[in-house]
């Protein structure tokens, strides 16, 4: 061996990384002047060149047209997805008309009850807290609407995601197959997923809960596969080895060595499931998204923020909750059935209560009216906050400013460019940060963008998320690494962290259209407050978990504790900081697009215009170009290992 | 190790009824097209290394013959990678075997179908595993009892068994308990107790106190020492520890390279090693604890047979010193009363030092093939003296 690597004194590990970097870009460099004469002198014009563009728009109509005629009359409908749409309606009515028929204060107390089965007193009188504070905003009745339909929808996402785990966790060809396509569901926006559901179902609650559980059965698919597929493989020897049958190891062990995994799925699915059926209210979910959405049209901050605070509290109940009942496994319960039942006599006799004193609607005088005084609030911030602040100027300045000097030139910078030089800087990235495959996957999906006839929208959504990701990467790592340098920060960070990661997207709009009014600044805006939390969290994490050994060894050296920091920290951590600068880009993208509701504008908004004027082609157009740029943008940050679970 | 005499009464009765198992020619080759690596003679024949640049497989058990008999500790004995535990796991077919034949009690396991392999699992080779292998989900108790439940046994009575085995284990008080509450020791108690609990024919041990701390290790080998003596149950025990082996062997097979290159009692694996690796092996080895007074004996003079303190043939040569030191003669090995040979100073000088031009006995002549055969006179009757069991007639003769 020794003198096998004697002649080569110069190829350290750098040296050799460095010159396999060098080499992929020698290689694309080669490629490219050979083709870029070729296609230039063929199609050449700075945007994407109209003979390399399928206009689908004509055909999208037509099969959008034929299926609005025939929703009523063919087989298909009739007898497949007619008896989905209706079953999905029955079951949100019913569940919805429970909650009703049960009243406030047996909703309440149910709820309450079950957080303390399954998380403990604090919880329990959180969730009471909450409850109740939904109805004194007077969103009783939304927040039932939400809660139905969001019953409806986890009830089926767990079921489908089950399911599939299952299968792929019992199966290895199910697997191979399933995750990538997992994989890619759980990196695509919310907004991607509306307008197939809306060209088959029409707007309406069954869109709205079937776009909900295809957005939020994946998490549950994925960590039951993946919880199946860990099983401690001495235990499952042990278990083989008494004489199991397949069925017994598969009911006694395999499914309870994944029970963590299973409750952190669920978890996940209900999360996810809030935020879609929240920003489904653009496809007829009703509810407090719905309420959210039609005062955000008519910039009323007041009822936006009305509707917006159930959303947030019902997100952080949710999550604390089915948190807690995962961490709470492995303790001992002595006798579990009888707290349960004192819960279900208790939850029965107050909804009994309630019945008697015939007070199940919420009460009309128990109402704490906060959109008028919320909204005297932004006017006054309108009038003296938005421009004229003397020396620092006013967040409507801010705005103007960031979106003239930043996001202007940068879209018009991108838009500049030509076509090709577009295509090949997305292959340098993705080639120098992943591998060849994901290069091609993102060239491709590049160039499906400018196929379908959306370039110019697309790079302008290119632009807003490349300004809010480079404002959270320089934000994020900032915090991230005072918070991994100092104990008190992160101890100051963590509850923050943990409230902004729980809620739904669409709440993220509430605050900066207040702050910033509408415009693509806002949406920026927002994306930014939206992925900074998983950036923060992924950084603070990656660099904590740095071999202590590495560390110390440093100190013994005489480092300083900048240089542990760019010599050792930041190296050793190189893969998480790539972790984080991929979420943070799939964030991002995900409310760049929800932006188009604030005058975000281009493929987000192109999707909301195609839904209000029953415009599905444009939308739809949209919609897969967002899917295509969301699967550019992850393959491109795409570092070697595959990330575990979303940030949200 | 040692076995009462009700244990080794058992292990006489069943000398002759056929081992436990019985294994021949047995293969475990990993890689692709594994199944022609054991019948092609030219093959087999290659080193490890150059099999897995030849064909790119890897043959973890290389051709392995042994017997296991009824009421026997069986110690498999190796480093790590040598094919031990894949050897054992072959045994209930946990890795299914490439060739060769394994018979339980005159039935073929390679043979048994889906059904009887699982009778086979049930109730008649209980393993207990290096890493325990328990589930943490559930308490003690049903942690024990998990093997009868999946045999379909009722609750209570399940239970009710499952107490009494947790109570022979010694974790009394501890059954509600779940095993993430438990020390290591405690853990492997209970992989203990679950493998008791269906009573199986046949014990395997799978490196199991290899991940306990040292004192701990030695609490567990008493206990299975204990149990040993109890039961009287046959086990197969699968070792990398080298005093472990000796203190708990009956036989021990010594694996290097997925081959056995010595097959025999602790006394002649440490008296007469069969070639380098194992004389390697056991260098460091006290042999005086190891080897009985056979192997230092000499014929005794007229005079000599008359007089001195007296030996069972069992006795290791440290219990001779011992007897030689304190009476400051030679001491007479006596069997029924009759004096088979003496021993001097000289002569145990000369095994302790490792350079005894002798060696008598079963530890003569030693070779791979014969070995199971040969070694079965002594493989029993050595186990009745030495260490725990201080000779009896060496206190008589010094009184």
């Amino acid at each position: 061996m020794a003198t096998a690597t004697a002649p080569v004194p110069h190829t350290g590990v750098t040296g050799l990384l460095r010159n396999r970097a060098l080499a992929k870009l020698l290689l694309l460099a080669v490629a490219a002047a050979v083709l870029v004469p070729l296609v230039d002198s063929r199609w050449s014009s700075g945007t994407w060149p109209d003979a390399l563009t399928v206009d689908l728009s004509e055909p999208l109509g037509r099969a959008s047209d034929w299926i609005i005629d025939n929703r009523d009359s063919h087989p298909l409908f009739l007898y497949f997805f007619g008896h989905v749409s209706n079953a999905v309606v029955l079951s949100v009515r019913a569940v919805y008309l429970v909650l009703l028929a049960v009243g406030w204060a047996g909703v309440t107390a149910a709820a309450a009850l079950v957080a303390w089965r399954v998380a403990g007193v604090r919880l329990a009188l959180g969730t009471a807290v909450a409850f109740l504070t939904c109805g004194l905003l007077g969103m009783w009745v939304p927040t039932m609407q939400t809660l139905a339909l969001m019953v409806v929808a986890v009830l089926a996402s767990v079921a489908l995601g089950a399911l599939l785990g299952l299968a792929a966790g019992l199966s290895d060809r199910t697997y191979r197959a399933l995750r990538p396509v997992l994989d890619t569901m759980q990196v695509l926006p919310a907004f991607a997923y509306l307008l197939p559901v809306v060209l088959v179902f029409g707007i309406g609650v069954p869109a709205a809960v079937l776009a909900t559980v295809v957005y939020a059965a994946p998490p549950m698919a994925r960590l039951t596969a993946l919880g199946l597929r860990g099983a401690d493989a001495g235990v499952m020897e042990a278990v083989e080895s008494l004489g199991t049958t397949a069925r017994q190891r598969l009911l006694t062990a395999r499914l309870p060595l994944a029970r963590k995994e299973l409750l952190l799925g669920l978890n996940q699915t209900i999360m996810m499931a809030l935020s879609m059926a929240v920003i489904a209210s653009v496809i007829g979910a009703g509810g407090l998204g719905d309420r959210v959405y039609q005062a955000l049209a008519s910039v009323d901050v007041g009822a936006a923020l009305a509707a917006g605070i159930p959303i947030v509290l019902l997100a952080v109940v949710l999550d604390r909750v089915t948190a807690a009942a995962g961490e709470r496994l492995g303790g001992e319960s002595k006798s579990p059935w009888t707290g349960w039942t004192y819960a279900a006599v208790a939850a029965l006799a107050v909804a009994v209560a309630g019945r008697l004193t015939d007070r199940l609607d919420w009460p009309e005088t128990w109402l704490v009216n906060i959109a008028e005084p919320v909204n005297r609030a932004v006017d006054w911030m309108t009038d003296h906050l938005y421009s004229g602040v003397p020396y620092v100027g006013g967040t409507a300045d801010w705005a103007g400013h960031f979106t003239t000097w930043v996001l202007d030139p940068l879209r018009d910078g991108l838009q500049w460019l030509p076509w090709w030089s577009v295509l090949l800087i997305v292959a340098a990235l993705a080639w120098l940060i992943g591998t060849w495959r994901t290069a091609l996957t993102a060239v491709l999906a590049m160039a499906a963008i400018g196929v379908l006839g959306v370039w110019q929208p697309s790079l302008d959504t290119l632009s807003q998320v490349l300004a809010a990701v480079a404002v959270t990467l320089v934000l994020g790592f900032a915090t991230g690494i005072a918070a991994a340098r100092s104990e008190r920060c992160e101890r100051l960070l963590r509850p923050v962290l943990d409230v902004f990661q729980t809620m739904p997207q669409f709440v993220y709009l509430i605050p900066v259209v207040a702050l910033f009014g509408v415009g693509r600044a806002p949406a920026v805006a927002a994306a930014v407050v939206y992925a900074l939390p998983a950036v923060v969290r992924i950084t603070t994490q990656g660099l904590r978990q740095v071999d202590p050994a590495a560390m110390e060894s440093s100190r013994s050296l005489g480092a300083t504790s900048w240089q542990q920091l760019r010599q050792v920290q930041l190296p050793l951590a190189r893969s998480a900081l790539l972790l984080a600068v991929n979420q943070g880009v799939v964030l991002v993208l995900a409310v760049v697009i929800i932006g188009g509701l604030v005058g975000g504008g281009a493929l987000g908004y192109d999707v909301v215009f195609g839904l209000a004027q029953g415009d599905l082609a444009t939308g739809l157009v949209a919609g897969a170009a967002i899917v295509c740029l969301g699967l550019m943008l992850d393959r491109v940050t795409q570092p070697t290992q595959r990330r575990t679970k979303k940030g949200a | 190790m040692s076995m009462s005499t009700a244990a080794e009464a058992t292990a006489v009765e069943h000398k002759d009824a056929g081992p436990v198992f019985a294994v021949e020619g047995l293969w475990k080759v990993f890689g692709p097209k594994a199944d022609r690596v054991p019948g092609d003679a030219e093959l087999a024949a290659l080193t490890p290394a150059e099999l897995r640049s030849r064909t790119g497989c890897t043959a973890a058990v290389r051709d392995v013959s042994f017997e296991v008999r009824k009421g026997e500790v069986f110690v498999v004995m190796g480093l790590s990678g040598s094919g031990k535990s894949t050897l054992v796991r072959c045994l209930t077919r946990l890795i299914e075997p490439t060739a060769g034949t394994i018979v339980i009690d005159g039935e073929d396991v390679r043979a048994m179908d889906k059904t009887r392999l699982r009778e086979l699992r049930r109730h008649r080779a209980a393993m207990v595993f290096q890493h325990f292998g328990l589930l943490p989900h559930r308490s003690v108790l049903d942690n024990v009892a998990y093997g009868l439940e999946v045999q379909g046994v009722p609750k209570r009575e399940r239970r009710e068994k499952a107490r009494e085995v947790v109570a022979k284990v010694g974790l009394e008080g501890m059954e509600q308990r779940r095993p993430g509450q438990l020390s290591g020791g405690q853990q492997q108690r209970v992989g203990l107790a679950r493998a008791l609990a269906v009573d199986p024919e046949v014990l395997l041990f799978d490196e199991p106190f290899s991940a306990l701390d040292p004192l701990i290790r030695r609490d567990m080998q008493e206990e299975v020492i204990r149990l040993h003596r109890e039961e009287g149950r046959t086990m197969v025990f699968i070792t990398h520890d080298l005093n472990e082996a000796l203190r708990l062997g009956d036989r021990i097979a010594l694996m290097r390279d997925g081959r056995v290159v010595q097959l025999g009692t602790p006394e002649e694996i440490v008296g007469s090693p069969a070639d380098d690796y194992v004389r390697e092996f056991v260098r460091d080895v006290p042999r005086e604890q190891v080897l009985t007074v056979r192997t230092a004996m000499r014929a005794a003079s007229a005079e000599e047979a008359g007089e001195g303190p007296a030996l069972a043939p069992e006795a290791t040569v440290s219990e001779a010193i011992e007897a030689v030191a304190r009476s400051g003669r030679t001491a007479r090995v006596m069997d029924q009363g009759r004096c088979l040979g003496v021993v001097d100073s000289d002569a145990l000088l000369e095994v302790v030092a490792g350079t005894g031009g002798r060696s008598s006995g079963s530890a003569t002549g030693w070779s791979s093939g014969s070995a199971t055969e040969r070694s079965s006179g002594s493989a029993t009757g050595r186990s009745t003296g030495s260490a725990t069991d201080p000779a009896e007639p060496a206190r008589e003769g010094m009184a």
